[in-house]
């Protein structure tokens, strides 16, 4: 058996008849303590038993103000520098049932969310401008509004609206067309006085000079 | 068909006649506004014939100057150069657009049965019609629907037409115009 305390006691600069002096002096020393260190061991391994049993963890507890333990700590500090967060979020997303944050989200009410959302700040944000530039297909959407678009009738209107022939007429008409434009309604005119004449005179009441085409 | 509809009636809103004369197109016209046509297209047949004439003496001055006189024209040959005149320039401006110069300063059109167009027979009965008795056109104050004799006999009528260009003429206009021939 290898004594501890041998090796240094053959290290020291002793005369060797000393050492052998020593030698057995210091064997059964060393011995003794190891054995005492023994029983030592299983003494206080069999108090702290003794300890553990006879204390009411429960009432230690109790008597233990944990607020005022967690108000000293920094808990989200610790969170951050002692967790691996990325392991714990990837734990979390595997273990994630779908139908429950379905369910969760059939649950909340996304209303009163939206409705607490800043929405112009949110535009404010965003270049809609260039979204809609970069992400729109501008052909189909015109060609959707137009195949919607009466542009027919939106063009009569705008004609119709800006008296169109009329502008045309007053901008090319010479002298010599309202002269014409004149003769023709005073022809009509005069034509309609003859009719209303010979009509009293024959004592006719209804004349039918065909349907107006326009 | 739709689109057809669409298309006339957008023709007729964008039409170029003047908002006081619309109520008026497509009806018969009357005798006043006719008179003067004919008058202007009686000056207009006068001017061909003057043309005419004043060929022939150019002619006749060109191939014998010296003993050039003023060549005297027959009244019935006169007559007769007038006549095929007024035929020929009737039937060709009839045909062509419906209208002679006369109509065209008017706002006149000449229509076939039917409100159709007048074809080159149609508007050689009529020119001949008219030619050979102009005096027809007075009884388009006694009928009761603005024809003229020749209207009477050919199924032809007389229109007040602004546009510059023949419009289509609709199928039920014939029906309800020929069903209304009471005078």
């Amino acid at each position: 058996m290898r004594i501890p305390g041998m090796s240094t006691l053959t290290s020291l600069p002793v005369p060797p008849i000393v050492q052998a002096a020593l030698a057995p002096v210091v064997r059964r020393s060393t011995s003794y303590a190891l054995t005492a260190g023994m029983l030592l061991d299983r003494l206080i391994d069999d108090l702290i038993a003794e300890v553990v049993r006879r204390v009411d963890i429960d009432q230690v507890i109790d008597r233990v103000d944990v607020n005022a333990v967690l108000d000293k700590v920094d808990l989200t500090e610790t969170v951050l520098t002692r967790v691996d967060l990325d392991v714990v979020v990837r734990q979390v997303l595997t273990r994630v049932d779908e139908e429950q944050v379905a369910e969760l989200a059939a649950k909340a009410d996304v209303d009163a969310i939206a409705r607490r959302l800043d929405i112009d700040a949110v535009l404010d944000r965003m270049d809609l401008t260039s979204t809609v530039l970069k992400r729109v297909d501008l052909v189909r959407v015109v060609d959707a509004v137009l195949d919607q678009m009466d542009l027919i009738a939106l063009a009569n209107e705008i004609i119709e609206g800006v008296d169109l022939p009329e502008i045309i007429r007053d901008s090319t008409g010479s002298m010599a067309s309202e002269t014409v434009k004149g003769v023709r309604m005073q022809g009509i005119g005069a034509d309609q006085a003859v009719d209303r004449a010979i009509d009293r005179l024959l004592l006719r009441r209804t004349r039918s000079p065909g349907p107006a085409s326009s | 068909m739709d689109d057809e509809a669409a298309i006339e009636a957008a023709h007729a809103r964008i039409s170029p006649v003047p908002r006081e004369a619309r109520p008026f197109q497509g009806q018969r016209a009357g005798i006043v506004t006719r008179l003067v046509a004919a008058t202007l297209d009686g000056l207009v047949i006068g001017a061909v014939l003057l043309c005419g004439y004043l060929g022939l003496v150019g002619l006749i001055f060109l191939l014998n100057p010296r003993s050039f006189t003023w060549p005297e024209l027959g009244v019935v040959f006169s007559l007769a150069a007038a006549f095929a005149v007024a035929f020929v320039y009737f039937t060709v401006f009839w045909t062509l657009s419906g209208r002679t110069y006369g109509y065209l300063v008017m706002g006149l059109r000449v229509l076939g049965i039917g409100g159709r167009r007048l074809r080159l027979i149609g508007a050689a009965l009529r020119a001949a019609f008219v030619v050979i008795v102009p005096i027809g056109i007075v009884w388009i104050p006694f009928s009761r629907n603005n024809k003229s004799l020749q209207d009477l006999v050919l199924g032809t009528r007389v229109v007040y037409d602004w546009e510059p260009r023949p419009v289509r003429p609709k199928p039920f206009e014939a029906v309800t115009e020929d069903d209304a021939e009471a005078s």
